[in-house]
């Protein structure tokens, strides 16, 4: 049973560790409907996990009383995710380095920046949204676009 | 909202076994850092770290496993990792971890690995 075009889905989560596996259950609903196969579920399912867990610790510093905001649009051929949250850190990074595990067990690298990294592995199009001044909507927003059929042809074209 | 981990050693001639059941994110990092403490205490040698093929495991999870890595190079500890499901073994390839740990499918697999390399 596939969903028609433009189905959306809105969630509205507490800023609190923890509560990444409520949009991580909820994704993973979606893609199946929209027959994305379970390994590609998987990288959604961590994508989304790592993206709201920065959204909690750094976006709302932790704070429950603000929300995370997630957006799911599903198409076709593809499941757009959007997280919004009040931005309370100020600008989100820019850029993402691979992680230097050698200098982290040799501590000589502070441990983390693995979340983005990943997310930034797993899925098709990755990074934050910038936010109109005038809008409504304050804070930062990261944005996920993980394609439903993989264009082989223009795979084999480029070839 | 996290189910919280539960932690279990079991010990073999070859390895001593960390069972971990349930989420491995920042809340199961006291109970994973205990269990290594107390049998690297012990003398422990040969770990392996045993998942639960379908949990959770996040960067902040990874991020534990890393900080035993570094104890465990100090120490001079062999680290085996079991369990996990093709996603998280493509993670931890990911982001390096399975240079520091071999990554086996089953206990039984890494305690055999264990005894074929005479550790």
């Amino acid at each position: 049973m596939r969903p028609p075009s433009n189905r959306v889905v809105e969630l509205k989560i507490p800023s609190e560790l923890g509560y990444e596996k409520i949009a991580r259950e909820a994704v993973a609903m979606v893609a199946r409907r929209l027959d994305f196969e379970e390994d590609k579920i998987d990288d959604i399912k961590t994508a989304i996990s790592e993206a709201c867990t920065n959204a909690i610790r750094y976006g709302s510093g932790g704070d429950s009383r603000m929300k995370v905001v997630v957006v799911l649009t599903a198409d076709d051929t593809k499941l757009d995710i959007l997280i919004k949250d009040p931005g309370i850190s100020g600008d989100p990074p820019i850029g993402v380095s691979i992680p230097d595990i050698a200098g982290m067990v040799m501590g000589e690298e502070r441990m983390g920046g693995m979340g983005l990294f990943l997310i930034r592995n797993l899925v098709d199009e990755a990074g934050f949204v910038e936010v109109d001044e005038e809008d409504d909507d304050e804070g930062n927003q990261f944005r996920m676009v993980i394609y439903r059929i993989q264009d082989d042809d223009e795979d084999e074209d480029e070839e | 909202m996290s189910d919280e981990i539960q932690v279990s050693v079991r010990t073999f001639d070859q390895a001593t076994v960390i069972d971990l059941m349930g989420d491995v994110t920042t809340f199961a990092e006291e109970a994973i850092n205990q269990a290594y403490q107390s049998i690297s205490s012990d003398g422990a040698s040969n770990i392996v770290f045993n998942f639960r093929e379908n949990d959770y495991i996040n960067s902040a999870g990874i991020a534990i496993l890393i900080g035993i890595v570094t104890e465990a190079r100090k120490r001079d500890q062999k680290l085996l990792m079991t369990g996990l499901s093709a996603h998280f073994q493509k993670i931890f390839r990911m982001v390096g971890l399975t240079q520091y740990a071999d990554l086996h499918p089953s206990v039984d697999d890494a305690l055999s690995a264990l005894n074929n390399n005479g550790s």
